[in-house]
């Protein structure tokens, strides 16, 4: 019951899955949407419990006075904010777009731009051309980034006068060249691993979703 | 309302960036209410789009308009609730029920998708061109490229390729891997730095334009 009824359902539900993409007949279409739903019904249930925990988490440290315990209640503040005018009023009423627009959007690409400081200083200590793969990180990435601010065109053409927006092109050549069958071979070994991941996972060789321990 | 939205995204902004000189009280003020804010958007998105449409809809139907097939969406809201289960120690195994048919159905909608999509497409992508070759229809520098993508892909799996040792020419065709693989890395690399880059202009031109009306 613990452990081979979860086998048997993970088996059942991956191969319906993997032959009804296949069968274009009505039913094993209807059957192929309606498990999706489910797993669309299934799958906010895990959201509560990820809620629960975080509150959980956040409680115990305002019980045991930890360390910026009271921050801990904005945790909570944001939190009810967000669900009390949303669920209720839905998501296109003005006060959630509001906090949607004025609170959350401007911290999330602001917390996305701190990166551009550190990843700045990080590659000024890190990169150094001491071999030829270092050297070609390095050139590829300056050439890209050069390429991508206008900025870099207008140098070049200003200086150079010698094949109009050169630094743009080349980045156009790297990224649709170089980088692509780099791209393209790091996506097919992924593709490939998770083809065999996912029949090992169906056919119970791989159980370490399962948790626990051998008997349990 | 607009310009109270304004002030309130300004200093909330500042209070981020704040986080330049050292970790500090503003700094943790936003952080602390980012993470509520986020996590409240993300159940207010579930619920509307998931949980409504998804099980709520289909119950009432069944109930308002006798489509007693929608009832079978009990099931999946009976599943669901065995996540639950990890809260009470003694039957938390049970939580392996959902877990094992999200899994389950994940990997069977992986297997015919993950091979469309990213293994068929990309080999097409790869071999497709050859055929423009063929026809005639590239000129010096695109057949120049072509030939340099399947080099690339080759070489590049041959890295990755780790069932043989490599030494002789499955080394040094792995070795000319590496050279893609560092300048697809490089590529990468510069468009997150650039990525990261433009939204700081973005959040620059908000605080002196929207905000400070300076430029």
């Amino acid at each position: 019951m613990r452990r081979q009824v979860p086998l048997i359902l993970c088996f059942a539900f991956g191969i319906v899955m993997a032959l009804t993409e296949f069968s274009p007949h009505p039913f094993s279409q209807w059957l192929n949407e309606e498990i999706i739903d489910w797993t669309l019904v299934i799958g906010p249930f895990a959201l509560v419990l990820a809620v629960a925990t975080l509150v959980q988490s956040h409680w115990t440290r305002i019980r045991r006075r930890s360390e910026y315990w009271q921050y801990s209640f904005l945790v909570f503040i944001g939190m009810a904010a967000m669900v009390l005018i949303g669920i209720p009023l839905g998501q296109r009423h003005e006060a959630f777009v509001w906090l949607f627009r004025y609170a959350q959007v401007p911290m999330d690409a602001t917390m996305f731009s701190l990166l551009a400081f550190f990843i700045a200083s990080a590659a000024y200590r890190a990169f150094r051309a001491r071999t030829l793969e270092a050297t070609l990180l390095l050139a590829a990435a300056l050439i890209v980034m050069i390429g991508n601010a206008p900025v870099g065109d207008l140098i070049w053409n200003t200086i150079i006068p010698f094949e109009d927006n050169l630094p743009s092109t080349a980045r156009q050549w790297i990224l649709d060249n170089p980088n692509l069958s780099a791209r393209r071979g790091i996506i097919l070994g992924i593709s490939l691993g998770v083809i065999s991941q996912s029949i090992r996972i169906i056919l119970g060789i791989e159980r370490s979703y399962l948790g626990g321990v051998e008997g349990d | 309302m607009e310009l109270i939205g304004i002030w309130v995204a300004a200093l909330l902004t500042l209070c981020i960036y704040s986080f330049l000189y050292r970790d500090n009280p503003f700094y943790r003020f936003a952080e602390h209410l980012f993470v509520g804010l986020s996590v409240g958007y993300g159940i207010v998105l579930t619920f509307h789009q998931g949980f409504i449409p998804f099980a709520w809809n289909p119950l009432q139907e069944a109930v308002t308009k006798q489509e007693w097939v929608g009832l079978v969406r009990l099931i999946p809201i009976g599943i669901g609730g065995l996540f639950f289960a990890r809260l009470v120690p003694s039957q938390g195994w049970l939580i392996r029920y959902p877990i094992a048919i999200l899994i389950g159905v994940g990997s069977g909608l992986a297997i015919p998708n993950v091979m469309r999509a990213d293994i068929f497409e990309q080999v097409h992508g790869t071999l497709a061109p050859f055929a423009q070759i063929h026809a005639g229809e590239l000129g010096p520098f695109q057949i120049f490229g072509v030939v340099l993508m399947l080099i690339g892909v080759i070489s590049t799996l041959t890295y990755f390729f780790f069932s043989v040792e490599h030494r002789g020419v499955v080394g040094g065709v792995s070795k000319i891997g590496i050279v893609f693989l560092m300048i697809g890395f490089g590529s990468a690399f510069g468009n997150t730095v650039m990525g990261r880059v433009s939204l700081l202009i973005q959040r620059v031109d908000f605080l002196l334009h929207d905000w400070l009306h300076l430029i």
